[in-house]
């Protein structure tokens, strides 16, 4: 079974990680820019930090047969350096348009203070110009409310919901945004946000419509596995696997598949054109290395 | 009766992208020349949804056309996106070189690998090249083959722009990341002895490890052959596979080097079909990359 992992912030994870997504079926995945846990101080870094979600990370990830797609956007912490945060609004018009680009994200509230409502606006007018979808995070403190204002300054901008996923949802706060006819995301991640027995749990109360499940593996304690353990452990409870390839596959497809730059072709059989500039004679770091090695013969020798 | 580039990109596209395609084109083009980097940055990014991604289809002539046009020039590996980009990059004004260089560096530093790859082949069509050293030598740094290749294959800006340290590390490079020499504008005219240098340790470090040694290295190693490279090349000459041998031939022949002659009088055969041109360069490289 094929999985598509719709969050997760790769920049961050090793090359082992890779080859582990790649053996248990992750055929793509979504990196939306985000925050590095340290704040950025220039918009140099901004520029940088964009450039590898559409360039060397999409390479690097290629290398191990997985497709790479991102989003841009100034994330919601960072909005609060106004002074910043107008240079990042220069500078997106630069990074929407570019092919692996499938929404605008992930932005949204983390205190809910002016500086970031007002970003979030802008983004979302952004979002509507270039006809890409959203991607909302929402705050961990204040969830239910900052889930809500989110979704109620979505529909004042007259954006329809099937454009948008709210993401790191909840048994809180998934009915309401279910109701309310957007994407409706949950992330599986250890200790805090949601784990996959309750996610199982989740998908037997509310069925597969509409439900995404992704990893936001990140720089913190987190799996980038979750998505496919996730999947599995539904099959094994009961699920039907109609449910789990909704959910672990074809609802982020649809979802991210409106930018237009989101095509189950680009992974199942890859224009020539990609094949050429992304896989043919590259490898990741050093000439002369095979980009995948499956099982060395002996793995106490160094060649 | 020749064309320009711009004529010549034109024609092809014309030729090959779709009514809506070419009228979205010609509308960014005028935009683009009012030299406001917004419309130019949009447009290069938008352009592969509008104008699509087919390769170039050229005629023998297009090629020569194009080599015509501006020598050095190959776009037999283009495509019709990168054709379309670089038709926009043509159409921002280039009066004021600081300005114009700014906006196009912009797009260096923001470009994804497809686009980088268009942007490395559009500067040898772009005015103010001399400005572009830099970038080529940075370039070169790049961990992407396919992006490398963009600046080393089929590019006549590396032979005309490169100092001689960035053009000898573009040669380096290629043979450690896998990538034929034989594309590289300007491989022979340009040899050097520092270049040599370093490919006939590279060559004989490689031996020692029991590596392969990527044939092409010894057609630009054997003009400044020393003891060490002569001694390397005879054991390959003795030991090595046809397409090894081969390329030690060709290499020998080259040089006027009474020493190579008695290489060559290991094998004969090997050594007739070099000196009488059965065997090239480039045949030897489609061999040692098959594509
Ligand atoms: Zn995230």
């Amino acid at each position: 079974m094929k999985f598509i992992d719709p969050h997760i912030h790769v920049t961050s994870r090793t090359t082992d990680d890779y080859e582990a997504m790649a053996a248990a079926g992750v055929a793509a995945i979504i990196e939306p820019a985000f925050w590095l846990g340290q704040p950025r101080t220039n918009i140099g870094s901004f520029q940088d930090y964009f450039s590898s979600l559409v360039g060397f990370e999409k390479f690097r990830a290629a290398q191990f047969g997985i497709r790479h797609y991102c989003t841009i956007g100034l994330n919601s912490k960072e909005a609060n350096n106004e002074a910043l945060a107008e240079q990042v609004m220069e500078l997106m018009p630069l990074f929407l348009a570019k092919e692996n680009v499938v929404a605008v994200g992930e932005i949204g509230f983390d205190d809910m203070t002016a500086a970031e409502e007002k970003y979030l606006r802008i983004q979302l007018e952004m979002a509507k110009e270039v006809n890409l979808p959203i991607l909302i995070h929402t705050p961990h403190r204040n969830k239910k409310q900052g889930t809500y204002r989110s979704m109620d300054i979505i529909e004042e901008h007259e954006i329809p919901p099937h454009m948008v996923v709210i993401d790191h949802n909840n048994e809180e706060t998934c009915e309401e945004v279910l109701r309310r006819g957007y994407w409706t995301a949950f992330t599986i991640y250890p200790k805090t946000k949601m784990g996959n027995e309750r996610m199982v749990e989740v998908v037997k109360k509310y069925g597969a419509e509409r439900i995404i499940i992704d990893s936001s593996a990140d720089w913190g304690v987190s799996d980038p596995l979750a998505v496919p353990k996730t999947g599995n452990l539904m099959l094994e409870r009961g699920i039907p696997q109609e449910h789990v390839e909704l959910t672990c596959y074809k609802n982020a497809l649809a979802a991210y598949g409106q930018s237009g730059q989101f095509e189950e072709s680009d992974w199942l059989s890859p224009e020539p054109i990609d094949q050429r500039s992304l896989f043919e004679g590259n490898s990741v770091l050093r000439g002369g290395q095979t980009p995948r090695v499956d099982k060395p013969e002996d793995d106490r020798i160094i060649q | 009766m020749s064309y320009t580039p711009i004529q010549l990109l034109e024609n092809w596209i014309l030729r090959q992208a779709s009514d809506d395609g070419q009228a979205w084109l010609d509308t960014q083009r005028e935009a683009v020349t009012t030299g406001e980097p917004k419309s130019l940055y949009m447009a290069f990014g938008f352009t592969p949804r509008k104008i699509g991604k087919a390769d170039l289809q050229l005629t023998e002539r297009d090629i020569n056309d194009a080599a015509e046009a501006r020598p050095g020039w190959q776009p037999q590996t283009w495509t019709i996106d990168q054709a379309a980009r670089v038709l926009l990059l043509m159409s921002l004004p280039s009066e004021d070189d600081a300005a114009w260089f700014a906006t196009i560096e912009k797009l260096f530093q923001t470009a994804e690998v497809r686009e980088q790859i268009c942007l490395y082949q559009a500067l040898q069509l772009l005015p103010h090249q001399e400005l572009f050293d830099d970038r080529l030598a940075e370039g070169i740094r790049t961990n992407i083959q396919t992006v490398f290749c963009a600046i080393a294959h089929c590019n006549p800006l590396p032979m005309e722009l490169m100092q001689e340290p960035a053009w000898n590390q573009m040669v380096l490079k290629a043979l450690f990341i896998g990538a034929a020499l034989d594309p590289i504008e300007g491989l022979d005219q340009r040899v050097n002895p520092d270049l040599a240098r370093m490919l006939i340790d590279f060559a004989h470090e490689r031996r020692a490890a029991k590596r392969p040694i990527p044939v092409e290295l010894w057609r630009v190693a054997a003009p400044f052959a020393d003891e060490i490279a002569l001694e390397d090349m005879k054991a390959l000459y003795a030991t090595g596979e046809t397409l090894e041998k081969s390329a030690i031939a060709l290499a020998l022949v080259s040089t006027a080097l009474d020493e190579a002659d008695a290489i060559l009088q290991t094998d004969p055969e090997i050594a007739k079909r070099a000196e009488s041109g059965s065997i090239t360069w480039r045949e030897i490289a489609q061999q040692a990359y098959p594509s």
